[in-house]
């Protein structure tokens, strides 16, 4: 199999607090890998120098061998939706992706198309500070499908969805997994990342705790039942 | 090519940028067509009337006041992105701070001259407008209206420039305005006032050279044989850009964005 992701001991710290604390840890292609992990336990921060907005203080943080920085175009391998969803609230949505596709070299056309795809074709001309949190959800996930990655990074994806808004999530995640791409995709909802993911990725309080294929790591628990009893039940 | 359209795409979409470009021709153009109303009725305060050509002169040359907007499109361009959380997106498409922040330079300096060509236009129109009321009035010199234009799009292309350096330097947007309309008008006007010899060296200063104007006013001190030449203060002017752009590079460019 190939690695499609590697972090080789990664650390972020703020002042002498370790956010991400010595991480390796590898990502396989192909897959969809839940990133797990208690409030707090860094997963946000680890995404977040995985591609390229938080420097590393030491280690590496890396996609197909090489830093976020160093692909060319990274929008067309790797899509993203972070917590902070970098769209402009006085714009409408369809501008704000033609501002991304512009960067990125991609033809207008194509967002018209990733708008269809994530349902938003009706509400593409309304001001993005207008829409609800799950239609922001939607244009996030629009701007991370835009240059078609074969790698989609997602923190709490499903975060301020409804639950058909989740439904649509899990088979639109799947529909996107089932091309071949790698998904690493952080969430809570622990009985819904059951249902979708292959592989987990649990950390807590920066470190590791466990890695590896999902009947694996839950060994005849529930993914839910497992977690609690890997991070001490506790939140961190 | 594509993140200077991407830039283009932000300037043009975002209504707060053609909101300063209306109030850039408004100011310009009031400011100027005003202008010689205002000298033919405080002759004495200024110690010249319209009959002179300076006068004249004067009334166009104030088509260019608009250049804080040139400043302001500049920080908006750059701190509106960390402000609106922009910065992710645009960072995310393009992670190589330093060519982001070179092509937001260069559309900085085109926003610059597209809001100083036009305002400065609309001011000279003002203000031929605002002279048409006195026919007996002095005859401009013949180059005051390219001088004037040639000013406005160097002008309009430097501030634009350093107002990117410093939203760069202080991501704060509002921070950023208030502080340069606060050093524009209130500090730099000081630091005049205690250093005149280093004023024509002082941001504000170096507008008024740039410009290239030939006015001397004892009596409001004014004389702008003291400030640098157009070229000198264009090259000062944008050694304060190039500094300010490279400590923006090696600090807060680098910060993490969140
Ligand atoms: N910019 C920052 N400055 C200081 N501390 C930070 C910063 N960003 C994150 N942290 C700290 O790093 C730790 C990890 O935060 P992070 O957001 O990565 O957690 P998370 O796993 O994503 O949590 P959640 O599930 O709540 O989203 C937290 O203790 C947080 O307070
Ligand atoms: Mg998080």
């Amino acid at each position: 199999m190939t690695i499609a992701i590697a972090f080789g001991d990664l650390v972020k710290s703020y002042g002498k607090f370790n956010a991400v604390d010595h991480l390796s840890a590898e990502v396989q292609q192909g897959r969809i890998t839940g990133f797990l992990g208690p409030n707090g336990a860094g997963k946000s921060t680890t995404l977040r120098c995985l591609v390229g907005l938080a420097d590393p203080s030491s280690g590496s943080a890396e996609i197909f061998g090489k830093k976020y920085r160093d692909l060319d175009n990274p929008l067309s391998r790797v899509g993203t939706v972070l917590d902070s969803r970098g769209f402009h609230g006085a714009l409408s949505g369809k501008a704000n992706l033609k501002v991304v596709a512009a960067a990125a070299g991609i033809p207008d056309a194509r967002v018209d198309e990733v708008l269809q795809m994530v349902e938003l074709t009706e509400a593409a001309d309304r001001k993005m500070k207008k829409y609800s949190l799950g239609m922001k959800q939607r244009l996030a996930l629009a701007g991370a499908i835009l240059g078609d990655p074969e790698v989609l990074i997602l923190d709490e994806p499903a975060n301020g969805l409804d639950p058909a808004g989740i439904a649509w999530l899990r088979k639109f995640l799947r529909s996107l997994a089932s091309g071949g791409r790698t998904i690493l995709v952080s969430s809570h909802q622990l009985a819904e990342m059951q249902n979708t993911v292959d592989d987990v990725l649990i950390i807590n309080k920066g470190r590791l705790i466990a890695e590896g294929p999902k009947e694996q790591v839950m060994g005849g628990d529930t993914l839910e039942e497992a977690f609690l009893k890997l991070t001490g039940g506790a939140l961190s | 090519m594509s993140l200077l359209k991407s830039e283009w795409r932000k300037l043009i979409y975002v209504r707060a940028h053609w909101g300063l470009l209306i109030a850039a021709v408004l100011l310009s153009a009031l400011g100027t067509g005003v202008t010689p109303l205002i000298l033919e009725n405080s002759r004495e305060t200024f110690g010249f009337g319209l009959d002179q050509q300076q006068a004249v002169d004067s009334v166009y040359a104030n088509a260019i006041s608009g250049y804080i907007f040139a400043i302001i499109i500049g920080i908006m361009l750059m701190a509106g992105e960390f402000r609106h959380g922009t910065a992710v997106a645009t960072f995310l498409t393009a992670p190589k701070r330093g060519t982001v922040l070179a092509n937001k330079l260069g559309m900085a300096a085109i926003a610059g001259i597209l809001v100083m060509v036009i305002s400065t236009g609309a001011g000279i129109i003002a203000g031929l407008v605002g002279m048409s009321f006195y026919p007996d009035a002095a005859e401009p010199s013949s180059e005051i209206f390219l001088n004037t234009m040639v000013a406005a799009v160097v002008s309009g292309a430097v501030l634009g420039i350093i107002g990117v350096a410093l939203g760069t330097l202080i991501r704060n947007q509002m921070l950023a305005i208030v502080g340069a309309l606060i050093y524009l008008f209130v500090i730099d006007p000081i630091l005049l006032l205690l250093w005149p010899d280093a004023g024509k060296f002082l941001p504000s200063g170096l507008i008024t050279g740039m410009m290239a104007l030939d006015i001397n006013s004892p009596e409001l001190g004014f004389d702008t044989s003291n400030y640098l030449p157009a070229l000198s203060a264009t090259l000062v002017l944008l050694g304060y850009g190039v500094v300010f752009a490279a400590t923006a590079i090696a600090t807060s460019l680098r910060r993490d964005v969140e």
